[in-house]
């Protein structure tokens, strides 16, 4: 709403004549040469600090892009990318994957395509600029994979995705509706590309995809168990509220790694007897999502209680019974008040999913280890970079989260008082 | 500051039912009755032996210093407020702790609040059909239609697709009080709709209610437009301490108050 919020160069690239007789003050323009000066150099002490941390950023800038190309000994990261990216997976079944990418592509460009309809808000640049890491990113690894291969397959994707969002916009607006449905069925129609027709299970999976697995597992299913949770807190029924007490005091009194380490060994004494015993990343999923559900459930019971009453009293008032109370008035706006908070702890588990190597699992970070232990690469101090490659990655991905969650916030935001 | 006696509060309350058969255009039938409501908050006593009746088609006006219980009145009319003694009987329903029973009342009373408590999350039109919609199960064609005429009635049909946070304090509560009307109840309470209004907006809210009033509504309102009491009154309540100190139409009200307690307030606000 204010201006440092909104997309930045809008103003200076189109200059918009301020309304007649509007009593604005002339907006100065500052040559970039008086620029550096008022801002860098107003004041001795300015000055000082400004060469002392210019001489800082230039050192630290100047190491890093040496590193990045001319030091850094990358073969590792090229030789192994594949590793990185799936861990263990079969190579022959390397397919899988794509197909899910292309699934993933198509249901997306739908998604877009919808939700232009409504019309676009911003400039093309400030509409894909959210996206701009995310496609650094996969430069990257096209350009790290020196193979045609993928190449042609991300750009199949892109044809896919461009072909959905031309059907999204033609499709009538009222299938918006059933979206949330479709991206669920997209989910189960991924994990059939991954394991259906004598396809590979969970725990031949590393890499990126065990990360982004169990991320996407632990979200999906946490966020509806700490909702319940959070509401079950609230409850009148004291039986309910003290179970739900105790299991969120329980669980946020608890480290994570000891939930990981209880799914992985004790998780079984647990099930009925004759049941067959889960492999360990649905250990690793029922601990990510055990954990971040009670941390979702605190924060949309701080959501809940920033909703006035009178809200509630309004409902009431109109008959409404205390479900739809709850669901149709209080929920949507408990929870469009703690979208920053609850993306926060997204972002928090989906960095916490490379905690699982320690019962095993291979997942990204693992494989940032394992392969400095290869035969052609032994010691030679090679984890830095592919700690740096694995920090990229995470990194991507976390950002976008968050710019994703800005974007929800101002588009939930419309009319807001 | 309470001088008043209890036992001469007492005599006040047979007063309140025997100037009830001065109600003018009340049709006779009583829509709610109020016997010996108690209302305690804690230690603190809300409500001290309510007796009140209103008729068809009767607009009552509730006044009288803050904290003198009128709004826990109405609140506990429509059972946002639980009373604790004495019966409440809404068109033939007595008042229980029956939820079904709740329900029932609830749907035959519309309320409009002091800060209007429109779901700013919906448009306005959603605002006024959600009622009819989740409660009455109309379809959103029959309900959308309802909202629209509900909208032209408080004369903001052209607002219908905007969101509360657009609107003006004014619009918002001609809006709250569609809401209201969407659900065409028998009796609308005013929890003083037009204290949170600046002031260049009160004349449009107290107008929708007028014609509320004019087209025989059974209304109660909590309100300190005097203007208002006067216009459109059937009868006048004054409350103080939580109890109901005189009833009587707005010329006997006004004009020849018989208790010093109401003759006192009306010399502050007057």
């Amino acid at each position: 709403m204010s201006a440092p919020l909104g997309p930045t160069g809008i103003a200076t690239e189109e200059p918009v004549p301020p309304p007649e007789g509007a009593g604005l003050p002339p907006r100065q323009r500052l040559s970039p040469g008086q620029w550096v000066r008022e801002n860098l150099f107003s004041s001795p002490a300015n000055s000082a600090l400004t060469v002392v941390f210019g001489a800082f950023l230039a050192w630290a800038g100047y190491r890093f892009l040496r590193f990045v190309f001319v030091t850094g000994r990358w073969e590792i990261i090229e030789v192994n990318l594949t590793n990185f990216l799936v861990g263990r997976f079969p190579r022959d079944e390397l397919y899988r994957p794509w197909i899910a990418i292309l699934i993933v592509a198509f249901v997306a460009g739908v998604g877009v395509g919808l939700s232009a309809q409504r019309g676009r808000a911003g400039t093309w640049w400030t509409r894909t600029k959210p996206a701009v890491p995310g496609l650094v990113l996969l430069a990257v690894l096209l350009v790290v994979a020196q193979t045609w291969t993928p190449l042609l397959l991300t750009a199949a994707s892109f044809a896919v995705a461009a072909a959905g969002r031309l059907l999204g916009a033609r499709l009538p607006l009222r299938t918006r509706r059933w979206m949330p449905l479709v991206y669920l069925a997209t989910i189960l129609a991924v994990f059939v590309a991954f394991t259906g027709w004598g396809g590979v299970g969970w725990d031949s999976w590393g890499g990126l995809l065990l990360n982004l697995y169990l991320g996407i597992a632990a979200i999906v299913l946490s966020f509806p168990i700490g909702v319940l949770l959070a509401l079950g807190r609230r409850s009148t029924f004291p039986a309910i509220r003290l179970v739900c007490v105790f299991y969120i005091e329980l669980i946020r009194g608890v480290p994570l790694i000891t939930l990981l380490f209880m799914g992985a060994l004790a998780l079984g004494f647990f099930l009925p007897v004759g049941w067959p015993r889960p492999g360990q990343v649905v250990r690793a999923i029922v601990a990510l999502t055990l954990f971040t559900a009670a941390y979702v459930a605190e924060i949309v019971r701080g959501g809940l209680q920033g909703v006035p009453r009178g809200q509630t009293e309004a409902a009431k008032a109109i008959g409404l019974s205390p479900v739809a109370t709850t669901f149709v008035i209080v929920l949507p706006q408990a929870l469009r008040n703690v979208i920053p908070a609850m993306v926060g702890q997204f972002i928090s588990l989906f960095k916490d999913t490379s905690l699982v190597v320690i019962i095993g699992l291979l997942d990204l970070l693992a494989v940032a280890q394992v392969v400095t232990q290869q035969g052609e690469f032994l010691g030679q101090g090679l984890e830095a970079e592919t700690l740096v490659f694995a920090s990229y990655v995470f990194w991507t991905i976390c950002y976008s989260m968050s710019r994703a969650s800005q974007r929800l916030e101002k588009r939930l935001g419309v009319g807001e008082r | 500051m309470s001088e008043p006696s209890a036992m001469g509060n007492g005599g006040d309350s047979d007063a309140a039912v025997r100037v009830d058969a001065d109600a003018t255009r009340a049709t006779g039938e009583t829509v709610i009755s109020c016997e010996g409501v108690d209302k305690f908050f804690g230690d603190f006593q809300a409500l001290k032996d309510i007796n009140l009746r209103v008729g068809r088609q009767e607009v009552v006006v509730i006044i009288g210093p803050s904290g003198s219980g009128k709004s826990t009145l109405i609140r506990c009319i429509n059972r946002l407020e639980k009373h604790d003694r004495g019966r409440i009987v809404v068109d033939g329903v007595e008042m229980s702790d029956d939820v079904r029973n709740i329900q029932e009342i609830r749907r035959e009373v519309g309320m409009v609040f002091q800060q209007f408590n429109l779901f700013p999350h919906m448009t306005v039109l959603d605002n006024v059909t959600l009622g009819p919609r989740l409660v009455r199960r109309w379809n959103k064609k029959k309900a959308e239609e309802l909202g629209m005429q509900m909208l032209e009635r408080v004369k903001i049909p052209e607002q219908a697709h905007k969101y509360p946070g657009q609107l003006s304090g004014g619009q918002q509560q001609r809006v709250a009080i569609a809401r209201a009307l969407a659900m065409q109840p028998k009796v609308m309470l005013f929890d003083e709709p037009t204290s949170a209004l600046d002031p260049e907006m009160i004349s449009e809210v107290l107008d929708a209610m007028k014609e509320l009033a004019r087209s025989g509504m059974t209304m109660i309102v909590v309100t300190h437009e005097m203007g208002f009491a006067r216009e459109v009154a059937d009868r006048v309540v004054f409350m103080a301490d939580g109890q109901i100190v005189e009833v009587g139409t707005p010329q006997h009200f006004f004009e020849n108050p018989q208790e010093e307690r109401t003759k006192l307030f009306l010399s502050q606000i007057l």
